[in-house]
């Protein structure tokens, strides 16, 4: 991610002049990015709304500390990072209290039909959130910012806070749990088909 | 050797083992169609994340984060003014509209079961929930009446200190053990109830692993709500006096389905049940038993 060859000006540029007190260098900055914050706090959290929730908590904090930002990493780095920070605490604070109460079929029908609206989304995009929600989050995290955003085991180390092996770890076993699911969406059907379910018992 | 584990696999893709061990794998891939196919698809699993296209950000979400923003500048501008507590909602910005319709929704089907799920629930929390999604769709309209967010966010743990400590102000939001899941183990009337929208398989032996890696993930991770009476009757048809380990809401072939896992003894068994599942009606779509001790 690098600020180097990136828009002037830099985004390095645009928090300083946010720190020094311009009043639209942050704004610039988040709109710049806004659309991979928002697509690893829907990814991580998988719930639009908790995900809004997740995102403008973020850019709240980043507003307020980004006096604090040391120019350690990129600043989108450290944006993302604050953006998977918030979006792991909403799911913390979610696992301890009731998700959602439904009470009869027609609520059951329309939690499925809310994620299976053809409308919104293509079959494998669907797919593939529905299989994200498999894995625990930390996995998910580790796999959204490596191999959905494109990051450097590196990088994704600093925006999860977690060592390079632990950042490899993650992915490795969340690849090999999402499998299953994916199998099927790889454009080869019938490979998939017998050699997933067939591990280590026949051919 | 025997075939590669995926598990093995995917931690040598990822440069994981190396040494004497990861040459051992390299040699047995290189001399084995089996597990070659199953190195392409842990390929194919990164490919196909790298591809799938980035989510828009909804115009709803932009405006309120605009509308934050422009709450945070004018408080930095003139915090006399502005107050510690800023409201970064103001009216002409409508939070969140494009989940409207399904809080309404939500709430009138919640509405006529609400005593039956705190009796099931054995607690409070139905109606608390009821109350507070009741309060929170009035105040979609109105700035101000449920905690903002920004507010909320001023003592929020930022990724420049993140072990800083999870402060939570909005007690409001949530009630304290009020987890469905809490001392939810293994009980036919208090099971751990997911959803997960996945497509569960046709092919038995493919559905039994997915419900191998559905077990192993905590309960608790993963989104989870209050089982409808409906799907609790299914439940009980299903498993019987037997303890229920997990009951998933999916999706078979397209239609809602869900899948009810039941230690029936030495082997578990996974059931997946369509919509017309009930007490009275037993709708299995497919059925698949599980090998001892993966639960």
């Amino acid at each position: 991610m690098p600020d180097a060859d990136g828009p002037w000006p830099s985004d390095q540029e645009l928090l300083r002049r946010h720190v020094a007190g311009d009043t639209d260098a942050f704004g610039e900055l988040f709109r710049r990015h806004r659309d991979r914050l928002w697509a690893v706090a829907l990814r991580t959290v998988c719930d639009p709304e908790e995900a809004a929730d997740a995102l403008q908590d973020a850019m709240v904090s980043a507003f307020r500390r980004a006096a604090d930002f040391r120019g350690e990493s990129a600043v989108t780095t450290w944006l993302h990072r604050i953006v998977v920070n918030a979006s792991l605490d909403r799911l913390r604070r979610r696992a301890t209290r009731p998700v959602l109460s439904a009470g009869d079929e027609q609520a059951f029908e329309a939690l499925v039909a809310q994620d299976g609206d053809p409308a919104r989304a293509s079959d494998t995009r669907l797919d593939v959130d529905a299989a994200l929600r498999m894995l625990p989050a930390p996995q998910r995290a580790a796999l959204v910012v490596v191999d959905m955003l494109g990051f450097s085991v590196a990088d994704a180390a600093v925006i999860l806070d977690i060592s390079p092996g632990t950042v490899k770890s993650r992915c490795a076993r969340a690849r090999a749990r999402l499998l299953p699911y994916l199998a099927h969406l790889q454009g080869n059907r019938s490979a998939s088909e017998s050699v997933s379910p067939a591990q280590g018992t026949d051919s | 050797m025997t075939h590669l584990d995926t598990d093995v696999l995917a931690e040598f893709r990822a440069g994981l083992i190396t040494g004497r061990r990861g040459a051992k794998i390299a040699v047995h891939l290189a001399g084995c169609d089996h597990c070659t196919a199953l190195d392409d698809q842990l390929a194919g699993v990164s490919a196909l994340l790298a591809s799938v296209p980035a989510p828009a950000m909804p115009d709803g979400v932009a405006q309120r984060l605009d509308a934050a923003l422009a709450a945070e500048v004018a408080r930095k501008n003139d915090p006399e003014r502005a107050g510690p507590e800023p409201s970064p909602e103001p009216a002409a910005s409508p939070r969140r509209p494009g989940h409207r319709g399904f809080r309404l929704m939500s709430l009138r089907v919640l509405a006529p079961v609400a005593a039956a799920v705190v009796v099931l629930a054995g607690g409070g929390y139905g109606l608390s929930l009821l109350t507070s999604r009741g309060g929170q769709m009035t105040a979609s309209s109105a700035a101000g009446t449920e905690g903002s967010a920004a507010s909320r966010a001023a003592s929020e743990p930022s990724g420049a200190n993140p072990a800083g400590g999870a402060a939570e102000p909005t007690a409001g939001a949530q009630e304290p053990g009020a987890s469905p899941f809490k001392g939810a183990r293994i009980s036919p009337v208090n099971f751990p109830f997911v959803v997960s929208g996945i497509s569960f398989s046709a092919v038995p032996a493919t559905l039994r692993q997915q419900v191998e890696s559905a077990l192993r993930v905590p309960v608790t991770s993963r989104p989870g709500q209050a089982a409808s009476l409906l799907v609790r009757a299914c439940v009980q048809n299903l498993a019987g006096s037997h303890p229920v380990v997990l009951v998933e809401s999916g999706r078979f072939a397209g239609r809602p389905a869900t899948l009810v896992v039941a230690r029936t003894g030495q082997h578990d068994t996974a059931w997946v049940a369509g919509p017309d599942c009930s007490a009275t009606k037993r709708d299995v779509l497919a059925t698949t038993s599980l090998p001892p001790g993966i639960s």
